[in-house]
């Protein structure tokens, strides 16, 4: 590493906060007009830092809306996706890497196209199908819908995993008298349970940020899950800019929460495909 | 060594079932449902052939969705490529700081679109907003700018998208950039190559094929983007202009519940993607990608 002149240092900090200044800046906004009273987030010249920081935007969001519910029908919705996904991906994904048999690697390839199927293409006879079935206006629809979505990039992901986990480990396992499933237990799941939190991870935050499908499959309002339960939130009247900050800011706390964790397998690199969007 | 046979397939079943009734059956029955005229919310439906694709070809609205839809995914795609790709340069350099940053600089990537869009259209507010205070207080404008009107709509939008997207751009290409050789570089040094040649020669040959596959799936992604757009525009006086072509689908099935007309301008934005995806596949696919 060549070192470098005070202005290639200046010129880099400059670059830096630039990048950060458009990137986060809109995100800290947010955040502080959250905890401004009414007074202050109208007041022109706005002024950056809160005086007088109030939680009574969070509590006018908690006592006025269905905030809560929807907070908890997110929760729910996502956490059964991710649970699903993973009884899936895991297995599947095992399959395609340890077993040689026919049709594995077209297997692999239309996993691949999925990625053409848009939901806006899907959700349309999606719908239909589920209403046939009377599973429209339910979190059973949801988390069929989400499950799909995520199952793609699981197994490429998980696959991609299993590859770098060596062979030779459960072949020892299994020459010391254990099953292949004790071994798979015992040996392989644990090495490959960072790949496996952040596929979770990563179905987690495509099903929490999801609105198309919950728009369309979900009427009542008690089911409706964070992001189109805020959409009509804005929609229906006069807009209460701090509450609606207040609720922005409570939904993205556990995205931030599961992402700091998965953060660094991301910047190093595998499956960088990752969340669909 | 791998084990031959059945248990293999048999570990994937479940998987690959779900797959085919939730998605592959959804797409196919999509295309069956364009062949009829179809009510949205009633089962009756009659066979109609290739009518719904023959109206949609004298349809203006549709030719200006597609219009639309290109304005927007090409320029977002451009914006997100060449932001993205000097952001992953710039934070593949060593300094103070950096994990943190890189961190910060992901998140309008993983929060959700809903949120992305309340915090511009209040950045972006014509009373109140940041941006508007900004701008006419350094003189670039005289009058707030209404950035939700006819006007304006497009540039919003795009500037919305790009900042939720390029995170995606920055983190394959860093992915990328950590593991192209350092000996590459000190070998272009001892050349006599500067900086611009060192990322003309070194890095940009590197990464052509991360690049391939971001260009392939961003535009899939914005081609088909919905909810930004959906999001965005509603509200603001200016929905009329900005129809995409998967927000003319969404609308032709939901507020004019045509179910099949929908399904047959969804059928026709697929098949535009995978004719465009295969010609840009052998275009520019070169040897050991993918």
């Amino acid at each position: 590493m060549t070192r470098r002149t005070g202005w290639q240092r200046l010129g880099l900090g400059l670059a830096v906060t630039v990048l950060l200044a458009f990137a986060a800046f809109p995100l800290l906004w947010m955040g502080l007009t959250a905890l401004k009273p009414p007074s202050e987030i109208f007041a022109w010249p706005p002024r950056l830092l809160p005086e007088a920081p109030t939680l009574s935007n969070i509590g006018r969001l908690f006592a006025q809306t269905h905030f809560v519910t929807y907070f908890k029908n997110s929760l729910i919705v996502s956490t059964a996706a991710v649970v699903l996904t993973l009884l899936l991906a895991v297995p599947g994904a095992y399959g395609l890497t340890r077993y040689r048999f026919w049709g594995r690697e077209t297997i692999a390839a239309t996993v691949l196209f999925t990625y053409m199927f848009a939901p806006i293409m899907i959700i349309i006879p999606f719908y239909i199908v589920m209403r046939t079935l009377g599973l429209a206006n339910t979190h059973i629809a949801l988390v069929l819908a989400y499950c799909a979505f995520s199952l793609p990039f699981a197994l490429w992901m998980l696959r991609t995993f299993f590859q770098s986990i060596p062979i030779d480990l459960e072949e020892a396992a299994m020459t010391d008298g254990a099953s292949r499933f004790r071994a798979v237990i015992h040996v392989v799941i644990p090495m490959a349970l960072p790949g496996i939190i952040a596929t979770g991870i990563l179905t987690f935050i495509l099903a929490w940020n999801d609105y198309i499908f919950a728009r369309i499959l979900i009427s009542s309002d008690n089911l409706k899950t964070l992001p189109v339960g805020i959409a009509d939130l804005y929609n229906a009247s006069v807009i209460d800019w701090g509450m609606i900050m207040a609720s922005g800011l409570l939904v993205i706390i556990p995205v931030v929460i599961v992402f700091s964790y998965v953060q660094k397998f991301l910047v190093a690199g595998w499956g960088s495909g990752g969340v669909k969007g | 060594m791998q084990t031959r046979g059945l248990p293999g397939l048999l570990l994937v079943l479940p998987a690959l079932l779900l797959l085919v009734t939730l998605t592959l059956y959804p797409v196919g029955y999509g295309f069956w449902l364009s062949l009829h005229a179809k009510h949205s919310l009633f089962p009756q439906q009659t066979f109609v052939g290739l009518d719904n694709y023959l109206y949609l070809v004298n349809d203006p609205e549709f030719w200006e969705s597609l219009r639309i839809g290109l304005i927007y995914s090409v320029s977002t795609i451009a914006l997100q490529l060449v932001l993205g790709v000097a952001a992953a340069l710039l934070l593949n350099e060593s300094f103070f700081g950096r994990n943190i940053v890189r961190g910060l600089v992901l998140f309008p990537y993983m929060i959700p679109t809903v949120v992305a869009v309340i915090l511009w259209k209040w950045m972006l507010n014509n009373q109140f907003g940041l941006i508007n205070f900004g701008l006419v207080s350094l003189g670039i404008s005289n009058e707030p700018i209404n950035w939700f009107g006819r006007s304006y709509i497009m540039i919003s939008l795009i500037l919305v998208s790009v900042w939720q997207f390029f995170p995606f751009v920055l983190l394959a290409v860093l992915a990328r950039l950590q593991s192209i050789p350092t000996e590459l570089y000190d070998a272009a040094r001892v050349d006599g190559a500067g900086p611009v040649n060192r990322f003309l020669f070194v890095t940009l040959p590197q990464l052509a094929s991360v690049l391939f596959i971001i260009i392939l799936l961003r535009s899939i992604w914005m081609f088909t983007k919905f909810d930004t757009v959906w999001l965005m525009t509603q509200g603001g006086g200016a929905e009329r202009y900005i129809r995409t072509m998967p927000v003319y689908a969404y609308l032709r099935t939901f507020n004019y519940y045509e179910a099949g007309m929908g399904a047959a301008v969804a059928i026709v934005m697929f098949l535009m993607l995978v004719v465009a995806a295969t010609t840009y596949f052998f275009l520019f696919r070169q040897e050991d990608q993918l």
